[in-house]
């Protein structure tokens, strides 16, 4: 029993051109204390996933079908009202563009300051002194905390998100790429900064990237997206050793390894394909070299071909 | 740089902005058809009134002269009798300066608050049928030809319903029998309600549909996300997140605006027989009573710079961001 | 190449746009008012004339006829005509002056953002004060000081004034340009500053040239009215706002609706119209206005 389990979650956006199928048939749980990395190409669905947890999807988006169970409870069936009181307090979430993520016109800590204050009834006293303790714990100086937004550098600003995110002590943090807005040094120290909250308060998170080498570097677990699906979901032992999608495999390639090995970078060759109008069959055939007339037909199932490890592929090994 | 010397330096550009349209206006009275002075010395001046005024005003110097004596003379508040009253222009001024502020104040603030609630509202549920609505009927009001407008209610509400006065700031009638206190200010109120009513139908649309763009885009902000994703309820978000952010340019366009506005003022005071500076001014200038025209120019320009400044303030007060 | 396409696809986006429609629509009415104006005239302008013209059967303000559409005005002259001829005045004036005061402000907008320094200042300032000139008592105290109230005098007046938001928006535009990359790569390749200014920069910001030209115009419509109200515009044209006036003055007002209502309906309503198809531009030009 995860923590969260995802099934069958199917959403699409409407647009004037049509629907754009952003997740298909997607289905993963996340245990308790356990760091999932969500790693694929820009624009295969990962944020669309993210939001759809805390249920923050744009106005045009719409869950065809599938759940999203949190503790036990589907959080697509809940009202409005309840979802507000299961934001931040029991999913935060890290934001995609943590630059533009803190309001302009309030100090930081009464940014902090609400979001505690709108869960939990507690003095003020005891507030601005959580604040405190989260700003030693992302590494910025407490009394910081009472300058606006525009004072701040891109990697503060980044911090203070991530203590804003963990103000109400979530059981479930979603991290959006927090890193990629900023720059190589800055994303190192982020990223270490990210482990070592992890180590120290054992929080279940999702984390989301297209870089699987920072992914490598912080997730236990990790799901492989291509277009709108997830083709691989396994441990990230196993997954490096031994990748079953060919897609995954590609990808590995397409990245520096953490280890620093000296390989050939090779990109993915091909588009990622328009989601307005995906591939028949498998939505990876037209880039696969392994390719048969069958995956042009059928979409592979999704299987545990191995104890904890899922592929979506028919030719798997 | 702080607000207070960001305040002090701005302070000083209202300044400097006021020495040009003095300058301007300086200018532009000197290059009067006739005899030099027409604009101070009223045919109808016995000798010696006239002599006085040639003194006063340095009339036979130079130029240069005469423009020290004209900086000099406006900064006390000199300007002349007026042609038409016979009075120091000063003391006819004031009164219409007070009756055009309270007017203009009002209407200002009420449209402006009118005007900023619904444009949250209407962006908040935007693509509603609330909201094609507000915005028609916002698009409508905002090009209303002002002295239409009043014609229109005073046709509807006066004329039709009779439930307002046609014009006036006060009946004579009451005012002259030892009205009490609270008479007086309900006759008062009751002038005030058209042309205050007025005032509003003109302005309330621009800050509306400003205020309707400028939380559009807002809305797209991350920071909505992210207050959304705190749980905050929706009123909140958009009160305290959107709105807050999106009132910035509403801000910048009424400090842009102002001017225009007082050109609507001086139609809405005309149509309304409001005793203001804008009625004033049109008066004057049809009776060619220079020397209050050129008074009355000077102070509601000193009057849009004024609440330019407070507007730019008030704007640095919101945005921390503001470089000084 | 990239330009007109980008036209292209900014006229598409305008014909869906209701808004745009009703607008065009509007201006076409107007437009066709105009034209008609000296077909009216012609047929006896001894009547018809909207100034000088006078029917002798009729005696004070007298409501719509078969003779007279709209009714005539308290000196026996007709509405009609008044109504068709304030048409062409109100184009005159308006495109006049939204063209005369958009150029000089897309002029300065471009030099200021463009050179930045010194001259930027200098003209930000300028542009600062001419802002805070309120437009209509200048032109009120004008008129006065000349005597002589000239329809020419007022288009000038109106575009020496009415530029200012169009310099400052203009400039901020030229500001992001400027940073383009292939504005860098003309520099480079040797061109000269007009050169990137008005072949590079320039069509760039032509939507918005056109954009706050439609504003400049609403403005000088019903500011050239307004002055028309208070008896302060050229008294040998007749134009709306002049109707208005004559209306009001003669003490009619609430007696012949068929005399007030014309005038101030066609006033606001082609200043809408303008406004309309500025607007439905403004959600063009900015897409961020647009629905996702
Ligand atoms: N509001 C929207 N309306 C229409 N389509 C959308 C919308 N938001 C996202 N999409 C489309 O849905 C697909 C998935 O988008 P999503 O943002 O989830 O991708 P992503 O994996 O997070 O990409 P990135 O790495 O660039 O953040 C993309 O094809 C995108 O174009
Ligand atoms: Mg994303």
């Amino acid at each position: 029993m995860g923590i969260i389990e995802i099934e069958n979650l199917k959403i699409y956006y409407k647009t004037v051109k049509g629907y754009v199928k952003a997740v298909e048939n997607v289905s993963f749980n996340i245990e308790k204390g356990e760091t999932m990395g969500l790693v694929g190409e820009s624009g295969c669905g990962k944020t669309t996933i993210g939001m759809s947890i805390m249920r923050l999807l744009p106005r045009n988006a719409k869950i065809i079908g599938g759940k999203i169970i949190f503790e036990g409870e589907d959080l697509i069936k809940k009202r409005e009202e309840e979802m507000e009181k299961i934001r931040w307090k029991e999913i935060s979430m890290i934001f995609q563009a943590a630059m533009n993520a803190l309001n302009p016109v309030y100090k930081i800590e009464n940014q902090i300051l609400e979001a505690i204050y709108a869960h939990e009834n507690i003095s003020k006293k005891e507030a601005v002194e959580r604040v405190s303790r989260l700003y030693s714990l992302v590494g910025i100086d407490p009394r910081r905390a009472k300058e606006y937004p525009h004072e701040y550098s891109g990697g503060m600003k980044q911090r203070a998100v991530i203590a804003m995110a963990l103000a109400c002590n979530p059981k479930f943090i979603i991290a959006d790429e927090p890193t990629t807005a900023l720059d190589v040094m800055v994303q190192d120290q982020i990223i270490s900064e990210i482990k070592e909250i992890q180590k120290k308060l054992q929080m279940t998170m999702m984390y989301i990237s297209h870089d699987i080498s920072v992914i490598a570097e912080t997730c236990k677990r990790i799901g492989v997206m291509y277009a709108g699906g997830i083709v691989e979901y396994a441990d990230a032992i196993p997954l490096f050793k031994k990748p079953l999608h060919p897609y995954t495999k590609a990808l590995m390639n397409s990245f520096p390894s953490i280890k620093g090995e000296k390989k050939k970078l090779t990109p993915v060759p091909g588009e990622p394909p328009n989601l307005l109008n995906p591939p028949s069959g498998c939505r990876f055939h037209p880039r696969c070299s392994k390719a048969k007339s069958l995956c042009r037909k059928k979409a592979p199932k999704f299987v545990e071909y191995q104890h904890r490890h899922f592929v979506a592929c028919h030719y798997v090994g | 740089m702080s607000l207070r010397r960001y305040t002090v330096m701005r302070f000083i550009q209202l300044l400097v902005t006021f020495f040009i349209v003095m300058t301007l206006i300086f200018i532009l009275f000197r290059l009067m058809p006739g005899d030099p002075g027409v604009f101070l010395i009223s045919p109808k001046m016995s000798e010696a009134a006239k002599e006085t005024i040639r003194e006063q005003f340095g009339l036979t110097k130079s130029i240069p002269e005469q423009y020290i004596f004209f900086i000099k003379n406006t900064l006390k508040g000199e300007f002349g009798d007026s042609f038409y009253y016979g009075r120091p222009v000063k003391d006819i001024l004031f009164e219409k300066i007070l009756n055009s502020i309270v007017l203009f104040t009002f209407g200002a603030i009420l449209a402006y608050a009118i005007g900023m609630t619904i444009g949250k509202i209407i962006a908040w549920k935007r693509g509603s049928k609330t909201d094609t609505f507000f915005t028609m009927v916002g698009l409508g009001f905002w090009t209303f030809f002002p002295p239409w407008l009043g014609l229109i209610l005073i046709w509807i509400f006066s004329y039709r319903l009779d439930l307002f006065p046609l014009g006036g700031m006060i009946t004579p009638d009451v005012w002259a029998f030892n009205p009490t206190l609270s008479q007086k200010i309900i006759d008062f109120l009751h002038h005030l309600a058209l042309p205050l009513m007025a005032y509003v139908l003109m302005w309330f649309a621009g800050s509306m549909l400003i205020m309707r763009n400028s939380m559009l885009e807002t809305l797209r902000e991350d920071y909505i996300l992210t207050a959304k994703a705190k749980g905050l309820k929706d009123k909140v978000v958009r009160d305290k997140h959107a709105a807050r952010n999106a009132m910035l340019p509403v801000v910048t366009s009424f400090s842009m605006s102002i001017a225009f506005s007082f050109g609507g003022g001086v139609l809405i005071e005309t149509v309304f027989s409001w005793p203001g500076i804008g009625r004033t001014i049109v008066d004057v200038t049809l009776l060619q009573d220079y020397p209050l025209a050129q008074a009355s120019f000077m102070v509601i320009t000193l009057a849009v710079l004024i609440a330019n400044f407070a507007a730019d303030i008030v704007y640095a007060y919101l945005d921390p961001r503001v470089k000084y | 190449m990239k330009i007109i396409r980008g036209k292209s696809k900014t006229w598409d986006l305008f014909i869906k746009s209701t808004l745009g429609k009703v607008g065009l629509g509007l201006l076409i009415t107007f437009a066709i008012m105009a034209v008609l104006s000296p077909i009216w005239i012609a047929r006896n302008p001894q009547i018809y004339d909207p100034l000088t013209g006078k029917d002798p059967n009729v005696f004070g303000s007298i409501p719509p006829t078969m003779a007279h559409p709209l009714g005539t005005d308290q000196l026996g002259r007709d509405l009609l005509s008044q109504l068709l001829k304030g048409s062409q005045i109100a184009f005159l004036v308006g495109i006049s002056v939204g063209v005369f005061s958009t150029s000089i402000g897309t002029l300065i907008g471009l030099i200021s953002g463009y050179y930045r320094g010194k001259i930027e200042i200098v003209l930000m300032r300028l542009t600062d004060i001419v802002m805070t000139l309120p437009l209509l008592p200048l032109l009120i105290v004008i008129s006065g000081i000349f005597g002589r109230k000239d329809i020419r005098m007022i288009v000038l007046v109106l575009s020496l004034a009415g530029w200012t938001l169009a310099a400052r928006v203009i400039r901020s535009q030229t500001l992001t340009l400027k940073e383009r990359p292939y504005i860098e790569s003309a520099r480079v390749s040797g061109a000269s500053n007009m050169r990137i200014i008005f072949k590079h920069i320039a069509p760039n910001i032509l939507p918005l040239t056109f954009l706050y030209m439609t504003i400049g115009v609403t403005y000088a419509i019903l500011t050239e009215a307004g002055l028309g109200f208070l008896g302060l515009s050229d008294p040998t044209i007749s134009s709306w706002g002049m109707m208005l006036q004559w209306c009001f003055m003669s003490g009619y007002t609430f007696k012949a609706l068929y005399w007030m209502i014309p005038p101030g309906l066609c006033i606001s309503a082609l200043a809408l119209s303008f406004y309309l198809v500025g607007y439905a531009m403004e959600e063009i030009v900015n897409p961020r206005l647009r629905e996702r």
